[in-house]
């Protein structure tokens, strides 16, 4: 039944994309919430995974200083894309991380998504990029997130990085 | 004979600054090169024994690397061309792995040094 289910919704959602072409519009609420579901219950891994790393303020501080290696060009210095100029026009666009959706996750598939990736949303696996302790306390970071905007834009998108030595 | 003394006594104060040396050279810890690239260490795994204290010399040759081993006490960024003297005395055995602390690209993750602590 359940997978009866699933196919059906696949085959909506892909002849929703086909009949959108190309174009990265933004998802219906239908797709939405048919993705979401299947990856909460059934494509992301390790549910049950416990964070090794205790939420102290020094490993928060370490998952910020993990999370602002490249992370923060898709969702921002605060997890909350701001000053990401595409966010929202990516498809699917670029979750806020302290929203609902990305919160309920369990600490293990907020690693398992660090790690391995989510396709075909964009987001890239980070495992032999970070090592396991930066993406465990990346999670607690998640987890702590500042106040939306409170740590500005990233340098790259505001004119602050210094530009490429003259050859 | 008092020259002959003066001698006597200038060739053991010799003799003794020699030993004194020696054994000063021979309390001297071991000391282990290690280089940092992208992205490996070189060697990639060391032996030291428990309770020995040693000298590890870590140089980074490219760019900006860190090592870090929780267990051991040991944090450090590495500077390129820098060479950073960190003395251990291991005071448990096991195989204990460190990792780059400091971000220095797509392998960055996979950067391990390994350190077997035996009896």
């Amino acid at each position: 039944m359940i997978a009866a289910s699933m196919t059906i919704a696949a085959a909506a959602i892909l002849a929703t994309i086909l009949l959108g072409g190309c174009k990265a519009t933004p998802p219906g609420r239908f797709e939405t919430s048919v993705i979401t579901t299947a990856e909460r219950k059934f494509l992301v891994g390790g549910k049950k995974d416990k964070n090794p790393l205790p939420a102290t303020a020094e490993n928060i501080a370490d998952g910020k200083d993990a999370f602002s290696h490249y992370c923060i060009v898709c969702h921002g210095l605060d997890g909350q894309n701001t000053g990401v100029p595409f966010a929202d026009q990516m498809y699917p666009p670029v979750p806020s991380l302290a929203s609902k959706r990305v919160q309920a996750y369990t600490d293990g598939q907020l690693h398992w998504i660090v790690t391995n990736g989510l396709g075909p949303s964009g987001m890239p696996a980070s495992k032999g990029i970070l090592n396991d302790d930066e993406l465990w306390s990346t999670v607690l970071y998640i987890r702590h997130l500042p106040k939306a905007g409170s740590l500005g834009e990233p340098p790259v998108y505001t004119g602050d990085c210094p530009a490429p030595a003259a050859k | 004979m008092r020259m002959r003394h003066k001698l006597t006594a200038g060739l053991f104060a010799i003799f003794m600054l020699g030993t004194l040396a020696s054994h000063c050279r021979a309390q001297e810890p071991k000391q282990i090169q290690i280089t940092a690239k992208r992205y490996s260490y070189e060697p990639s795994e060391i032996t030291l024994k428990k309770g020995e204290t040693v000298v590890l010399i870590f140089t980074a040759s490219d760019t900006t690397h860190g090592i870090e081993i929780k267990e051991l006490g040991i944090k450090a960024e590495l500077h390129k061309g820098k060479p950073v003297k960190l003395t251990v005395t291991p005071e448990q055995t096991g195989r204990f792995v460190g990792k780059c602390s400091h971000f220095c690209g797509r392998g960055h993750g996979s950067m391990r040094l390994t350190v077997n602590v035996t009896e």
